[in-house]
């Protein structure tokens, strides 16, 4: 109960922090934002748009670690652990898409022009919104179950590429590009102390947020398969 | 009250802060809901084994 009352601190603060703290040219106060040439006001968007984006990552990679229990055990709670991190996958890169494309509005000047970025993150969409299908399309639940594994694990082999791979090693506007001067990690740009600790704490927020609706999905699943095979 | 709606006409950041509140406020809610009800029906299911 006492993760569930800092988890709700933890996530007021960062909407609190990450919103209304000013950005300054230069920081004196410990709640001033440095001013990033080029971002202004819109690198506050920073505190949701990369966490969004790094638990689509985290939960498709849980749905592949269960999909390959599942291949294993066949033990159909496996499949719903893997589907539950699926649905949470896809909500949280279609909600990566839409802050990047309000971000890209702000300061590329559209919402959408087929950077690298977004061209990649739309594939990904494309290919885990096809397990979906592949998922509805199929009634016997152990094949399903199997079906959907072997999917998911052949489309995680996509993940590292256009997440991490294709964006870096094509020219494009977002940060971390190939003619990027900024290189390395995509978040290491000009942060002050302030800025990354709001920033660290909105990553651990989210995850946390993130297990518990995991979690949540996960037993309601398992729940309505126990009372759907006792009415059977 | 005038003041207060001078002020946040020129600091409009608050109104999306508070609007992000309330729809964080709202998903943790119901998420806890959620949660309770499942550890009810957990527990249900069980005694029912019994």
């Amino acid at each position: 109960m006492i993760w569930k009352i800092i988890l709700f601190l933890l996530m007021s603060y960062v909407i609190i922090a990450g919103i209304s703290f000013p950005i300054v040219e230069k920081p004196e106060a410990w709640y001033h934002f440095p001013l990033i040439p080029g971002l202004g006001e819109n690198a506050k968007i920073i505190f949701f748009h990369v966490p969004t984006a790094w638990i689509t990552v985290l939960a498709f990679l849980m749905s592949t670690i269960f999909s390959i229990k599942y291949l294993r055990k066949k033990d159909l709670d496996d499949d719903g652990k893997s589907q539950t991190a699926l649905e949470l996958g896809m909500v949280f890169c279609i909600l990566a898409t839409v802050t990047g494309a309000v971000w890209a509005k702000f300061t590329w000047g559209e919402y959408w022009s087929w950077d690298p970025r977004q061209t990649s993150i739309f594939a990904l969409l494309l290919i885990y919104g096809a397990l979906f299908a592949l998922r509805s399309a199929v009634e016997n639940e152990e094949k399903r179950a199997t079906l959907s594994a072997v999917y998911s694990i052949i489309a995680f082999v996509t993940v590292p590429f256009f997440v991490f791979i294709m964006p870096r090693i094509m020219k494009g506007l977002h940060p971390g590009s190939a003619d990027d001067t900024n290189v390395g990690p995509v978040v290491n740009f000009k942060m002050n102390s302030n800025m990354y600790l709001v920033f660290v704490l909105s990553v651990v927020a989210f995850t946390i947020l993130y297990f518990w609706m995991w979690r949540v999905g996960s037993r309601s699943l398992n729940i309505k398969e126990k009372l759907l095979k006792n009415y059977r | 009250m005038e003041g207060l709606y001078l002020f946040l006409e020129k600091n409009s950041i608050y109104i999306v802060m508070i609007i992000v509140l309330i729809v964080w406020a709202g998903v943790f809610l119901y998420n806890l809901k959620l949660d309770k009800r499942l550890k009810f029906i957990e527990k249900e299911m069980k005694e029912g084994k019994k």
